[in-house]
């Protein structure tokens, strides 16, 4: 029974991350269609962007780990996360608004490339800063790192605190937005029907910044919340995490932000459910992205809508 | 984000015979210039330290101010040529020609070329000080010849392709522009110097800018597609002759070879993507399946399976396994389209690699070894011909790769073939018609479903062919040859080179593979350069290099100019097959 | 009339260019005045140097390197000159095949030290053969590599491959012995299934069963993955006492730290892909503990060793020799043994190619890694171990042995 709560609780972590980026995918595909292939990276760049603040913090305070750093590197990865999507709106895919769709498909793509490199090319050329070819050791902030804690028998990896608690806050926050401000209820509107919101007064383009930033912001915290986790970040991971993001997305609802939170966390579950008992030869933890990615186009091709409902399916 | 214009209208009406005789001067200046020595030291690029004589690239550049040079003059030529009534027959040639368009756009590379030949002087000795003055001569002649072309006033658009020439004319004309540019891509490849790789690159580029501009482009285009059976038989003859230009050394031949075999690949993509318009990210999973399917029925003592049949018997239960793959891939298109579908067929992608790692015994059937796959394939040996021996033919050995090449050139010519007649068939306007309009096409009595079926299938049969000749080549196959990035570039030589033409897609496949291995020095940056490259290139011409006339419409459907310009043209397209 | 006169003066400059052409000859630098100075021979280098697994390759290039030029400045082969021709093969078959058959082409390559993974070998080795250029892997750890594919019945497939590193055959036993012998009788394993993890991995449990140990868990884990958490509660239900993990240190490093935040308090044990200093970073302050074995006697002590730290050092180079530096460097100083039997009765390079190949299955020295030397199928000769432990933040070498 210990083993089944711990496998639990192992997919709830998981799949919490999966659900934060996840928001980003949907988010963005609820506005303007499009997949934003990209925003793994996004993601990525997040965690590097609290790295670098604990690093320029460290400058001052000797490389302190105290609880105080923690909302200092969320903020500084934030600003980083949503000054790269802003820009990637910006620049790449703005002027694509009305082209084909594969246009955008395959800037994604690029971008996703092209951010990968910038990181592990330069990241270690600015001064003080660790060569960010292989991975980098992520500070250790007190209380979220460390020896488990003992939760009614059941064994807590402490990064697990963070995750989970990041989730609820963000999922909590994000309700408030999109229903409670008038910039939330104008996404809607234009998630709804652009044209119309446009006739309406609403200026379309900078909602879908929002749409972006809002993305890019919760990819930090699980930038943030993966290196308390694992200990590490790397260049590369953002690409498989943004596809398995993409997939909760999917598999909950593409364009609902409810469809993100429950998607992630089904996909979590499943996931460390294969891996512990899924019985035989084709079980286990080498088939488990195997199944994960079974259960993707299945839902693709008998749910479209995801298990909550998407409101947007035949988008050709 | 329009670039100012400097050079206006009213400033050209007024300066444009300066702005002549500046172009005139530059042209000139810049094609003496080459017999100046550029570099200080000689290990700059190919020697270029010499007063009186020009080193191959010098000459390149000698040739770029010559046409600069003959192009701001014509603007002269012509109309005192008109008064005196001077070769009438040749004036009005002439006059077609967009020389004024030619100028200005052989300024601009003109400039371009010294500059990428300056900066790799720089670059590779090491500092300013080593450009010699000539060097700076060339500059200077590059900036007034740029300026004096930007003087002078538009020209006429060219209509050279309006032009009607004799046959044997223009079998001539294909024959020779294709005999230069294999001596070009031979020179090319033969550069051992990334710095003179680039500069021939550049060169090349401009050439065709020059060519497309000043309306030779279309002359050659319109004549190719009077002569197209020349012109396919004349690109596979050149291409035939490539290895002879080698000197028996492998070293290039196994990039062009591996480029073959990734252009066939791509050929097959272009029937999901270009043709059918379904997004597929998953394609290498099918040049895959070949390879494994070859390699586990191959001679090597590694192989899994008992049976080993002759390699064409192999070859074609590859192609039928992929095909199946395809089938399969292809099914849930009934119900997913659009962005669902790439991802669906992401997934495939991923589901493939890691399904063949784990078929190591372990956790799954023994059947490829896992993660080490399947080595020590032994060379083909088709009806006597050892693939692995070296044979001298007219005096020149042709080695191992050589002759995987020939195979490769083949296999290359039925999928070249498929291609043109599925596309140019009732299959082929499917296609289009789902590719344009899924619903309409539907409503109209066309089978949806299996077309689309047919195209994923099709496309995986042929990449099965080709990972069967991949699985010799390379002699192992292994699960991580084939991850997603692959499947990423072969989409991008789709996309680079233009959907749904062959041309293109050949093309963005040979620039793909080639720079890469040519650029070994710059080999940190390769993935960067690719990544900004798929993104500028969406940005500015999403079309692709060689696009599809009907792609660009799509594309650029708010330039009315540009939709009649194709509309014009394109029910010949359709009036040929009906 | 200006038009004219512009003509005039275009045909006058036409004229005096070819003018020039006609006296300005080009002369090519002559041949004769190289004769009589060295000779030049040149050995290759195949490995990632971009890519993620650069980190090792770049190791791998630089400690040929610095064996290269000492065997220059030492003018180790009176008469030669050797020269670095490094070349990247981006971990992956494709473009390793074109490196080889880059290097096989150029006349002056002689030897080639390469590749890191065995992988990229298998697509490498035939080229190299054929070319009759000698290749020594500093890497390499797959069995068929050298013995074919029927273990049972070894047949060896290239005679020009030869390795510098320990195969699984041989660190295998070493590591579950010494697990044996330190009293622990439950081990888990795991592996990247990658080829080197899973080699080793496999070489490891088949040891310790034999042994009389338990192996109570056989778990894999994808080579992209970061969370480990699930496979590490599978181990931790069975109790294991230490844990084997087949793998390099990118994946090594993380799983030691969850598997102490996840309260498997044992030692995760590695083979020498793990034996990194980057390991202890990235694992961190609870890396304690943690064991790797590396071939040959104890690298800080042997004066050797510290020998090679210091030149390497002072060769300036921008980054650290990584987990392969000292096979690699070994490699290299094979390689100069074998070209001083080869090069000085050869007139070029190419014709020393196959002498070389005769001479490289009897060189013997004593290198970084004990003695070099290698068997009838291009294996080393060195059987000696060293385990490795993490202490206070550093590899600190715990048990040297030989392997039978």
């Amino acid at each position: 029974m210990t083993f089944f709560l711990d496998q639990l609780l192992n997919g709830i972590s998981l799949g919490a991350l999966y659900a934060l980026i996840a928001v980003g995918y949907t988010v963005v595909y609820g506005i303007v269609q499009l997949i934003n292939f990209a925003h793994g990276e996004v993601f990525m760049i997040g965690a590097f962007g609290a790295l670098s603040t604990w690093i320029v913090l460290g400058t001052v305070t000797g490389g302190s780990t105290a609880w105080w750093n923690l909302p200092l590197m969320l903020v500084g990865g934030m600003v980083v996360a949503v000054l790269t999507a802003v820009l990637m709106e910006r620049f790449a895919y703005r002027p694509l608004r009305n082209a084909p769709r594969l246009a955008p498909l395959i800037t994604a793509i690029g971008i996703s490339i092209f951010l990968q490199e910038f990181v592990r090319l330069f990241f270690g050329e600015i001064p003080g800063f660790p060569d960010a070819k292989a991975a980098i050791p992520f500070p250790q902030i007190d209380f979220f790192t460390g020896d488990p804690v003992n939760v009614g028998g059941v064994l807590v990896h402490r990064g697990n605190f963070f995750v989970i608690g990041a989730l609820i806050v963000c999922w909590a926050f994000l309700w408030w937005f999109v229903n409670r401000t008038a910039t939330g209820r104008a996404m809607q509107a234009v998630s709804q029907d652009p044209d119309t919101s446009r006739l309406m007064g609403i200026d379309v383009d900078r909602i879908i910044v929002v749409a972006f930033a809002v993305g890019a912001a919760l990819a930090a915290v699980a930038g943030v919340a993966h290196g308390l986790r694992y200990g590490n970040i790397d260049f590369r991971m953002g690409f498989l995490a943004g596809l398995k993001a993409f997939t909760a997305a999917v598999l909950g609802g593409i364009g609902n932000i409810n469809g993100a939170v429950v998607g992630g966390l089904t996909l979590g579950v499943v996931e460390a459910m294969a891996t512990a008992f899924m019985p035989g030869q084709f079980g286990g933890p080498s088939w488990k992205d195997v199944w994960a990615f079974v259960l993707l186009i299945l839902i693709l091709v008998f749910r479209p809508q995801g298990l909550v409902g998407a409101k947007v399916v035949d988008r050709a | 984000m329009r670039i100012p214009t400097i050079f206006t209208l009213e400033l050209q009406k007024r300066h444009h015979r300066i702005g002549r005789l500046l172009a005139l001067a530059g042209g000139l200046v810049f094609a003496v210039s080459a017999y100046l020595p550029w570099a200080y030291a000689s290990g700059a690029l190919d020697d270029m330290s010499y007063l009186g004589g020009p080193s191959a690239l010098q000459f390149l550049g000698l040739a770029l101010g010559l046409i600069l040079a003959i192009c701001a003059t014509m603007g002269l030529i012509e109309p005192w040529a008109g008064a005196k009534g001077v070769a009438p027959a040749l004036l009005k040639v002439s006059k077609r020609v967009g020389w004024t368009r030619g100028a200005k756009v052989t300024g601009i590379g003109m400039l371009a070329y010294i500059g990428v030949v300056l900066l790799a002087i720089v670059i590779e000795l090491g500092g300013l000080v080593t450009v010699e003055w000539g060097g700076w001569v060339a500059l200077a002649a590059a900036v007034v010849g740029l300026i004096g072309t930007r003087l002078i006033t538009p020209g006429r658009p060219p209509s050279l392709e309006r032009l009607r020439t004799p046959g044997w004319v223009g079998i001539l004309a294909i024959a020779l522009t294709l005999l230069g540019a294999l001596l070009l891509a031979a020179y090319a490849l033969n550069q051992v110097d990334g710095g003179s790789f680039v500069v021939i690159l550049t060169f090349a580029g401009v050439l065709a800018a020059f060519i497309l501009r000043s309306g030779l482009g279309g002359w050659l285009s319109s004549i190719s597609q009077r002569h197209r059976t020349v012109l396919v038989f004349a690109a596979f003859a050149v291409a035939f002759l490539f290895p002879f230009t080698q000197n028996g050394s492998d070293a290039n031949m196994s990039i062009a070879t591996q480029v073959l075999i990734f252009a066939a690949t791509a050929v097959g993509l272009n029937i999901v993507v270009g043709l059918a318009g379904l997004l597929d990210l998953g394609y290498i999973a099918f040049l895959g399946a070949g390879a494994f399917t070859a390699a586990t029925m191959s001679q090597s003592a590694f192989a899994t399976i008992g049976w080993k049949p002759p390699f064409i018997v192999v070859m074609l239960i590859a192609g039928l396994i992929s095909a199946t793959l395809g089938l399969i891939i292809g099914s849930p298109t009934l119900r997913v389209s659009g962005d669902y579908l790439a991802i669906v067929t992401l997934a495939f992608g991923e589901i493939f690699r890691i399904s063949m790692s784990n078929l190591d015994g372990r956790d799954g059937p023994d059947l490829v070894h896992g993660s080490s796959g399947i080595p020590a394939i032994p060379n083909l040996n088709l009806f006597g011909f050892d693939f692995g021996a070296v044979h001298t033919v007219a005096g020149i050995p042709l080695g191992r790769f050589s002759n995987y090449f020939f195979l490769m050139l083949l296999i290359m010519a039925v999928i070249v073939l498929v291609f043109t007649r599925l596309n140019h068939s009732r299959i082929g306007r499917g296609w289009v018609a789902i590719r344009e309009d899924e619903k309409a096409a539907e409503a109209m009595g066309v089978n949806v479903f299996g077309l689309k079926l047919l195209a994923f299938a099709g496309g995986a049969f042929l990449a099965g062919l080709a990972g069967a000749v991949k699985a010799h080549v390379d002699q192992s196959v292994t699960p991580d040859q084939y991850i997603f990035l692959e499947s990423a570039f072969l989409l991008a030589a789709v996309v680079l080179g233009g959907m749904g033409t062959v041309m293109g897609v050949i093309l963005g496949a040979v620039l793909l593979k080639l720079v890469p291995e040519k650029l070994r020095f710059v080999n940190e940056y390769r993935m960067l350069l690719f990544g900004l490259l798929l993104v500028v290139m969406m940005r500015v011409r999403p079309e692709g290099m060689i696009p599809n006339q009907r792609r660009v419409l799509e594309f650029h459907s708010d330039d009315e100019e540009l939709i009649d310009e194709i509309e014009e043209d394109l029910p010949y397209e359709f009036a040929e097959e009906s | 009339m200006r038009s004219k006169n512009l003509l005039g003066g275009a045909a006058a400059l036409v004229s005096a260019s070819l003018l020039f052409a006609a006296c300005g000859s080009r002369t090519e630098p002559s041949a004769g005045s190289t004769a009589g100075a060295t000779k030049t021979a040149k050995v290759g280098v195949i490995a990632p140097l971009t890519g993620d697994l650069s980190v090792m390759g770049i190791g791998i290039r630089n400690s040929v390197d610095l064996a290269l030029k000492q065997a220059n400045e030492s003018n180790e082969i009176p008469g030669w000159k050797l020269e670095l021709a490094p070349e990247d093969d981006q971990a992956t078959p494709d473009v390793g095949a074109n490196a080889a058959t880059k290097l096989a082409s150029d006349k002056d390559v002689v030897a080639v030290v390469g590749t890191l993974n065995s992988g990229v070998s298998q697509s490498v080795q035939p080229i190299l053969n054929a070319a009759k250029i000698v290749q020594v892997s500093p890497a390499n750890t797959a069995v068929s590599l050298t013995k074919g594919a029927d273990e049972a019945n070894p047949k060896r497939p290239y005679d020009s491959y030869f390795r510098t590193c320990a195969t699984d055959a041989v660190q295998g036993p070493f590591i579950a012995q010494y697990l044996s012998d330190t009293g622990i009788k439950k081990l888990a394993v795991v592996n990247d299934k990658k080829p080197y993890g899973q080699g080793l991995a496999t070489a490891v449990a088949a040891e310790f069963k034999k042994l009389g140990g338990d192996v109570v868990a056989d778990e894999t884990v994808n080579k992209d993955d970061k969370d480990f958490s699930t496979v590490i509660d599978l181990m931790k239900a069975k109790n294991p006492q230490a844990v084997f993990f087949g793998t390099e240190f990118q994946l090594a490093a993380p799983m030691s730290q969850q598997m102490k935040n996840k309260g498997l308090n044992v030692p995760l044990v590695g083979g020498d892909g793990v034996k990194d200093d980057k390991y202890i970073t990235l694992a961190g302050a609870k890396s304690e503990g943690d064991l790797v074995s590396f071939p040959g006697p104890d690298v800080d002590t042997v004066p050797a060793g510290k020998q090679f730290a210091a030149d390497y050092q002072a060769a300036g180079f921008k980054d650290g020799w990584s987990a392969y530096g000292l096979t690699s460097y070994d490699a290299g100083k094979a390689v100069v043994a074998a070209l001083k039997q080869s090069l000085p009765n050869a007139t070029d390079a190419s014709s020393a190619r196959q002498a070389t190949i005769d001479a490289m299955a009897k060189v013997s020295f004593d290198g970084l890694t004990g003695k070099v030397g290698f068997d009838q199928f291009g294996d080393a000769i060195t059987k000696t171990m060293t385990m490795y432990e993490v202490k206070n933040g550093k590899w600190v070498a715990n048990k040297t042995a030989s392997v039978k």
